[in-house]
Formats: C-alpha cells, structure tokens, sequence
C-alpha cells in the first residue's frame, strides 16, 4: 500500500518530478566534475611545471671544482630525474669558445624548453651549437664544425636565451675527455617531484656532504605559488557553486511538499498518521535523489573526463583526471540535500488542519 | 522564490566569469617571479665565451649597450606590460685568491621614463623569490662613491662573511649590505651598484645585457610564423599582440645596437601554463553557466507549470492566447531581469571575495560583465517559460481546470 502511493505519486506527477530530478542532477554533475577535477588539478598542475627544468642544483661544494657523477645515482634512487653537465673550454677556429658535455638521454626532460632546429640529441662524432655559435662562424645543420680535438658533425641549432647559445654541445663522455675529468661533472641538474621537493633536497645534501645542493628557489617557490592559488580558486569556486545549486534545489524540493498541502489534508482526514505521511514524502525524494545521483555522477564524470582531455592532453594516458572515488560522497550529499529539503518542509504536516486546508485556507 | 532562484543561478555565472576573465592575468603575475623572460645583449660580433658568469676572453670594447639608451625599453609599444628591466655589467675580480664574477646592476633604481613618466625598477622588482639575509642596496639615486655589495649565498660561504662584513673588491673595501639565496648562479656572483663598476673598470656609461620581465600573451601558431613573411595585415595582427617575439622585436626597434632574445626556459612554460589555467577555467565555466542556465530554466517551467489552472481561467474569461502569452512573458522577463540584477551584484563581490583571499588583490572585471548576465538570465527565463507556457495554452480550458493532463 505504501509503495503504491509512492509510485503513483511519481507517476501521476511526472512532468513536475523530472524537473525536480533535473535540478538535482544538474547539481549532482557539478559535484562530480568540480570534485574530480579539484581532487587531480595539484598533479596535472606540477606536470605542467616540468618544463621549467631543474629545480635542484648539484654545484661543487667550497674548493672543488667538480660534482662526483655518483651524485646523478643518488638523485634517480630518490625518484628524481638527474642529469650531469661538464662545461670547459674550447677552440674552434683558433678563437675561443664554451664546449657543454651533456647526456642527452638523462637531460632530455630537463632540457624540455629548447628550442632546437634539427635534432636534440648528438651521438659520438656529432654535436648540437647553440645559435649564436651557429651565427657566429656561419655553421649550418649538417656541416662539420671544425672543433679542436673533437670536430663534429652539426645535427641541432639550439635556441634557449640562455647560455646555451653561446655553446657547443656534445655528448656527456666526449667533453668530459676535453675538460680532462673523470666520473665527475661540472653540475649536475635535478628535477624532483615538487611536492617532495625540501625532503629530495636535504637528503641529497646529506649523502652528498662533498657537494653544494641548492634549491632553485624561484622555479620551486613559483611552483608551489601558483599551485595553491589554483588550487584554492578552485576550491572556493567549487564550495560557492555547490551552495548555490544546493539552495536552489532545497527550495525545489520543499515546494514538491508544500504545493501538495491538499492531498496532505485528505491523507489526515481519513485517518493517516503525519510520520506515514512525512515517510511518504522522503522516500519518494530518497528516490529522486538516488536516480538523479547516479546520473548526475555518469554527466559529472563525462564532463571531469572531457575537461581533463582537452586541457591535459599530455597526462591523459596517466588517467584522465576521473576520480571515480567520489561517487560515495557525491551521492551521500545529494541524498543528504533531497532529504533535508523535504524534512524541512515536512514539518509543516504536522500543522495542516485538514478542514481549513480543504476548505481553501 | 522564482527571483531567488534566478539570483542564485546568475550569481554562479558571474563569479564563476568574473574569475575566469581575470585569472589569466593573476597567474601571469605570479610567474613573473620566475625572473627576466627577455634577455637584451649587444649585436656583437664577438662570442661570448663564459662558463658560470666568468668570463674567459674579454668582452671586445665596442660590444656595448649604452645605459642612456636602457630606459627606452620603457617606450615601446607595449611599455605597460613590461614590469621590470635591469642593466648589468660584468666583470672578474680576484677575491681570497679565487676568480669571482662581480655584476654592477641597478637594485631598485629611480628614472624619468623616455615620456618623463617616473619609474622604478631593477633586479629586486624582476625577482620577487630571491632571498635576502641583511638587505638590499638602496640605490634609488646615483652615487658611484657608495661601497656597499651583495654577496651570493654559495660564495658568502666559501668567503666567509656575513651581512655587515667587509670585502676587498679592486682594492677597495666594499661592505656586504646583504647575502643574496636563490639556488641559481647568482649564488656566485657578487653584486654592486652599475655607476660603481663602471668607474672601477672605466668603461662608464656602458652595460653589457639588460633583463626584462613582460607579461606576454601564450605564444600560438601565429606567434611561430616568421614575421618576414607575414602580409601586411598578419604582421599589425603581430605587432600588436604582446607575444614575447613581438616585445623582443619592438625592443630591438627602440635599441639598434641590441638584439632581445626571448629567455625560453621562462617564455615557453609560463605560455603552457597560463594556456592550462585559462582553458581549465573556461570549461570549469562553461560547465557552471550551462547549469546556471538550467538552473534558471526549470524554475521557470516549474512557475509556469503551477500555473495552469489560472491560465485557464484566463482563457475561459475570454483572453486571447497571444495576451496570455505577452502576460505572462513579461512577468517572466521582469523576474529574470531582478534575478539577475540580484544575482550579478552577489556574484561580483564573490568573485572579489575570492580575488581577494587567493591573489589578495582585488580582482579586474570588465563593467559589461553584470549587464550580459542580467541580459542571459531574463532570455534563459524567457526560454525557460515558453514551452510550458506554449503547452498550457493548447490545453482546453475546461480539462486544466479539471486537473487533467
């Protein structure tokens, strides 16, 4: 008897309930997305920084002149990317010039930024020349730069700004022979996870004492700068957004209660007990909720999937920002509004006079 | 309750807008902590030939910027997106026996703009990060007869000495004003006032490389064309859109003894990153506006559904269906219009409140912004209300009135 009025309630109502289950399936999507979303964007976020290349630095500590290569393992057993560098100088054509010994293989994600014309990577016998090298002594991809002791056959233009276009950049073993080192480089760069970065930093400090470690701090501080910043716009937006479509579906639901006050008055008047009544009410909102939960979290991870598609393309083999674990605290929120909204009008069927209410009151 | 509603959805799509527009910028701000994105040398003929800021052949005479000309990088085109440059000369000193680069730089410096506007500039507005034991060097005002250095973290260490310490740079005694940490290789430099070293190495009124910070706008498949072969229309399309290759190019045009390469390390990813937030946020947006416009929407149909029963008392007293319709349209579009005026005032001072407790700065949001949205929830209203008010109207009177579907 009882799931019989519930059933025909809904199903004699269906226009006025779809719009009330729309409602809060609209909300219950935002809260999927929006969660998902905010629960990834710290991660996505620090990928994005990756680019920015090292944010430690292995330097020689006071008096020596070079970083023990050992350092590179030390960094990669800590989970970061390392790469050595040995700079010396050169000659080409009797004119003095900054040769950079670089392995290529361990630098590649560290020298994401350059801007290379050719190859970015140079085997034994070739090199890559910074573009004012190029300019310079008129060097051009494929020719052979006349380097003293290791002549090379050009295979990239690099371009950074920095103080690579300034460089002849072989591979790791050929200039260290030139700068006449051994298991050793001039620095070694570090890219560690950056929010295990002060940990990464201290215990490379202590297993290198030999060494300076230091912490770039404006790549690492920008880091953490503008990801909490985002991270906390997204949570108050996320927070305001939430209240507002809550508030909107609360009032949406109560009117499902108060607009039947003369079905209510009938139900009283032949006898029904107001708790039957107000369970009536709640288990048909419980309903409207369960479905509009499970459909908002399907919209809501949909939306999460497409938004982390086309923003994040990189990282979107590594999971497409779909959090499916907030389906538990999506549905429990929406249940928790549909039932609140209408035990809050509920109230007032213990205030119904039958006789006033049927009467037009 | 209709108005409530409609407040709450365009109180959502204003903040949730009034955010996005202006994120951008707040982020680009704070990547400009990163350091110079432009890098401003002499066209040289010379290479440079330096391994950690020490040089290994001197830099030719004539390779030179003069310091008059550094605050034209203030006159292009795009002045109001450049936030800092800094001159610097470099040189080598020998300090406890050891080589030791030393930089004369402009720390905060004090200057009438090519337009005589004032400004103030120098490495401390182009590095927010970096972290000073003791102070900076107050060197708003010339004076080439004031002693005082900064010292990097790494070398201090190896020198031994502290903020209030004394250093023998060219055989005068400099005393350190403060010992300077970023990580970089400022950490083995020593820096002091440019007007200093430029008398200690007689090379006066010369600067060697300038550094600027621009916000830029992310570089697209535009930005990468070559301008020398872009049309007439494509190359004012270019330069006037402040890409980092077309402030380097107009930089270039205000200093032709200078070429301004983009600093790629900074350039490319502040691009990316920016790129990421702006999109993210745009999406975020329209995900919240399509619901906002939902939201509206069925309150709306809920109204009019409710309804029924006095439309067709209407109908049965003789109106006609276009003056029901034209009735209720405008008591629709008049709550959306309150809504909305409602809703846009709450949803910009959200947005100034989160502008405010992110970026602790107010927020810029263009003035056209309340007008769209008051615009958007009287049509999304409209919208909202036509088709059950379409519906109602096809219905017999006397079956609505009944209570029939």
């Amino acid at each position: 008897m009882f799931w019989n009025f519930v059933l025909r309630a809904v199903q004699f109502r269906k226009r006025r309930l779809l719009l009330a289950f729309g409602a809060l399936a609209v909300a219950a999507t935002l809260a999927t997305a929006l969660f998902s979303v905010y629960s990834d964007i710290e991660r996505k976020m620090r990928v994005e920084f990756r680019g920015y290349g090292a944010n430690i630095v292995i330097a020689p500590a006071a008096g020596a002149r070079t970083v023990p290569l050992a350092a590179v393992a030390a960094a990669e057993q800590r989970g970061a990317i390392a790469a050595p560098f040995v700079y010396t100088v050169g000659r080409m054509e009797s004119e003095p010039v900054v040769v950079a010994g670089v392995d290529f293989r361990r630098a590649g994600p560290l020298t994401d930024y350059w801007h290379v014309d050719g190859a970015r990577t140079a085997s034994t016998g070739e090199c890559l020349l910074g573009s004012t090298v190029a300019t310079h002594f008129h060097t051009h991809l494929g020719d052979k730069a006349e380097l003293e002791n290791a002549p090379c056959v050009v295979r990239g233009i690099v371009s950074t700004g920095g103080a690579e276009d300034a460089q002849i950049i072989l591979p790791f073993v050929t200039a260290a022979q030139l700068a006449g080192v051994q298991d050793a480089a001039s620095v070694v760069q570090v890219r560690a996870d950056g929010a295990r970065l002060q940990a990464v930093q201290s215990a490379l400090a202590k297993a290198l004492p030999t060494t300076d470690v230091r912490l770039l701090h404006a790549v690492a501080e920008t880091e953490a700068n503008v990801v909490l910043k985002i991270r906390s716009t997204l949570f108050l937006l996320t927070v305001l957004i939430l209240a507002i479509t809550t508030l909107c579906v609360t009032s949406n639901f109560s009117a499902l209660v108060l607009e039947r006050s003369q079905e209510i008055g009938i139900l009283k008047a032949i006898g029904a007990a107001e708790k039957k009544i107000a369970a009536l009410f709640l288990s048909e909102s419980l309903i409207l909720g369960v479905a509009s939960a499970i459909t908002g979290y399907a919209f809501g991870l949909l939306v999460a999937w497409w938004i982390g598609r086309t923003i994040f393309p990189e990282s979107a083999a590594a999971g497409v920002g779909v959090n499916y674990s907030v389906f538990l605290p999506v549905t429990g929120v929406t249940l928790a509004v549909a039932a609140a909204a209408t035990l809050a009008a509920a109230a007032r069927i213990w205030r119904i006079k039958p006789a006033a209410i049927l009467r037009g009151e | 309750m209709t108005v409530a509603a409609v407040a709450m959805g365009s109180a959502v799509a204003t903040a949730m807008l009034g955010v996005m527009l202006d994120i951008g910028d707040r982020v680009n701000r704070e990547l400009r902590s990163l350091g110079a994105n432009l890098m401003v040398t002499p066209k040289g003929r010379s290479l440079p030939v330096e391994i950690g800021g020490i040089s290994y052949r001197p830099v030719s005479r004539e390779d030179f910027i003069p310091e008059s000309q550094v605050p034209k990088i203030k006159s292009t085109f795009w002045q109001l997106n450049i936030t800092g440059f800094a001159p610097s000369l470099k040189a080598a000193t020998t300090v406890a026996g050891q080589n030791v680069p030393i930089e004369g730089v402009w720390f905060d410096r004090r200057l009438r703009g090519p337009d005589g506007m004032p400004l103030q500039t120098g490495l401390r507005a182009l590095n927010a990060t970096w972290k000073i034991d003791g102070r900076w060097i107050d060197d708003r005002d010339r004076n080439d007869a004031d002693f005082e250095c900064m010292v990097g973290g790494a070398l201090a260490r190896k020198l031994g000495v502290h903020p209030g310490g004394i250093v023998q740079l060219f055989g005068q005694p400099f005393t350190v004003a403060g010992i300077i940490s970023t990580g970089g290789e400022e950490e083995d430099r020593i820096f002091v006032r440019l007007e200093v070293l430029q008398r200690l190495t007689q090379r006066p009124g010369e600067v060697d490389s300038v550094q600027v910070g621009a916000l830029t706008k992310p570089e697209d498949d535009f930005a990468r064309k070559d301008p020398a072969h872009m049309t007439p229309a494509e190359y004012d399309r270019w330069y006037c859109t402040p890409y980092i290759s077309s402030i380097a190019h107009q930089i270039e045009e205000a200093l032709p003894m200078a070429i301004a390469k983009p600093i790629w390390r900074v350039a490319d990813n502040e691009g990316k990153v920016l790129g990421r937030i702006r999109g993210l946020m745009l999406l975020i947006s329209i995900a919240a506006l399509a619901s906002a416009g939902l939201t509206v929407w069925s309150v709306m149909a809920t109204t009019v559904l409710e309804r029924r029963g006095e439309i067709a008392i209407m109908q049965a007293t003789g109106a006609s269906n276009w003056l029901v319709a034209a009735l209720f349209s405008t008591e629709v579009a008049l709550e959306g219009a309150a809504g909305g005026l409602i809703g846009s005032w709450t949803g910009l001072l959200l947005a100034a409140w989160v502008g405010r407790s992110v970026f602790h700065t107010s927020l810029e949001i263009p003035a056209m912004l309340g007008p769209v949205v008051v615009g958007a929830a009287m049509i999304a209203s409209i919208a909202g209300a036509a088709q059950p008010l379409r519906r109602s109207l096809s219905l017999e009177p006397a079956i609505a009135l009944r209570g029939g579907a």
